[in-house]
């Protein structure tokens, strides 16, 4: 809702950044190359760790419970299907 | 520890050097609980701060395996929610919650899972003899609202570091060595990204078979002593003294911790005029009764609370 449309919104100036960027260092002069590119990578460096902690948010608020039963489900000695699910 | 001559204050001699060292390990390995720096204040106020509740609390552990245990919790009550106004606003909630744990000696995971989504989750993994990394987690549905804690505990021989990352850029460490086999100090720095604010604290420790004294100071502006007296095997009293010097917030409290063979009975009385108790009574092997209640006579906020535990 509210949230993605300013998620949306930000993902939109962060590309318009980058193509002014890439203008910019297209039009600028030869020493300017450099520091654009690394602007550029931290850049693509904060977005993918970024989409990284928020993929890997999702995985653990999913996956979490059922890895921890996983394990202890395979561990000795071997508990059984049943005992797993009766409330006794 | 009956053998051991309490050193003098002066340095010992060379000769017991080796004696005096020894001892410290083996004291640090032997405390009741283990002093990581932040549990330096914790362990003494375990008698102050119980889990009081207010409302309906059911808990069920089941034991699958020696390592693995599920726990089904419900409860019902209010819950009060902050609010700007002296007046406290309580709504009524009511939710189930579903817990799997397993502890291996080498690799711990701990989950509560919600009903409205909202999950807790612990691991501690012993990456090596003396390298442990903890890990917590608040992960709710909300956006913004999660958060995570990640420390990197290193045990040396008497002495402990830590390193701690969470989210909201928040960075730490600590350390606490034992200076002597019951006086351990430790230090402590912080960098909160996200509030843009900084802190070093210190912390010192004084603990023998029949009391534990700590005191701790942060440059957040906080000052907190406490002392805990174990009277006997049944009975320990704890008192506990905090002060924050910025905003000159004073509070004090003073309570009791009795265990007894069927039952535990912590109480306390505070100086903002609260009173708490906290009864966990064994009805039977495996069965618990739980009551509890706060009465803050200055709020005039009145919290009664009942539960019972079934399984370990």
């Amino acid at each position: 809702m509210r949230i993605e449309k300013r998620e949306m919104a930000s993902k939109v100036l962060v590309k318009a950044k980058g193509k002014a960027g890439a203008k910019g260092s297209k039009g600028g002069s030869g020493g300017a190359n450099e520091s654009n590119r690394w602007t550029n990578t931290s850049k693509c460096v904060k977005d993918w760790s970024t989409w990284a902690i928020k993929k890997a948010k999702v995985v653990t608020h999913y996956g979490f419970i059922p890895l921890v039963i996983v394990i202890g489900m395979n561990s000795e000695p071997k508990p059984s299907i049943y005992q797993l699910l009766s409330p006794v | 520890m009956a053998t051991l001559v309490p050193p003098a204050t002066t340095a010992p001699p060379a000769a017991s050097k080796p004696t005096v060292i020894e001892p410290e390990k083996v004291d640090y390995l032997n405390l009741p609980c283990p002093i990581p720096y932040e549990e330096i204040h914790r362990e003494a106020l375990m008698s102050l701060k119980p889990e009081l509740f207010e409302g309906m609390r059911f808990d069920f552990t089941k034991v699958l395996n020696p390592r693995f245990v599920l726990s089904h919790s419900l409860f019902m009550g209010p819950t009060e929610i902050p609010s700007q106004s002296s007046e406290t606003i309580k709504i009524p909630t009511a939710h189930y919650e579903f817990g799997a744990n397993f502890l291996d000696p080498r690799l711990m995971l701990f989950g509560r899972l919600l009903t409205d989504g909202r999950l807790n989750a612990r691991v501690k993994v012993d990456l090596s003899e003396n390298l442990t990394l903890k890990a917590n987690a608040q992960l709710t549905n909300e956006p913004h609202m999660s958060q995570g804690m990640a420390n990197f505990d290193y045990k040396g021989k008497d002495y402990r570091s830590q390193f701690q990352l969470g989210s909201g850029a928040l960075f730490g460490a600590n350390y606490i060595q034992s200076v002597t086999p019951n006086l351990s100090l430790g230090g402590e720095v912080f960098w909160a990204g996200q509030h843009r604010k900084s802190g070093i604290g210190y912390a010192a420790r004084y603990n023998t078979d029949k009391m534990v004294a700590t005191g701790q100071v942060a440059s957040t502006g906080m000052v907190a002593l406490s002392y805990v007296h174990k009277v006997s095997e049944k009975v320990s009293l704890a008192s506990d003294f905090m002060y924050n010097y910025m905003s000159r917030d004073v509070t004090a409290s003073v309570g009791y911790d009795y265990i007894l063979r069927q039952c535990r009975l912590r109480g306390k009385i505070d100086s903002n005029g609260c009173t708490a108790a906290f009864l966990e009574e064994r009805l039977n092997m495996g069965l618990n009764f739980i009551l509890s209640a706060e009465i803050d006579h200055r709020k005039k906020d009145y919290k009664f609370g009942f539960g019972l535990t079934v399984g370990e």
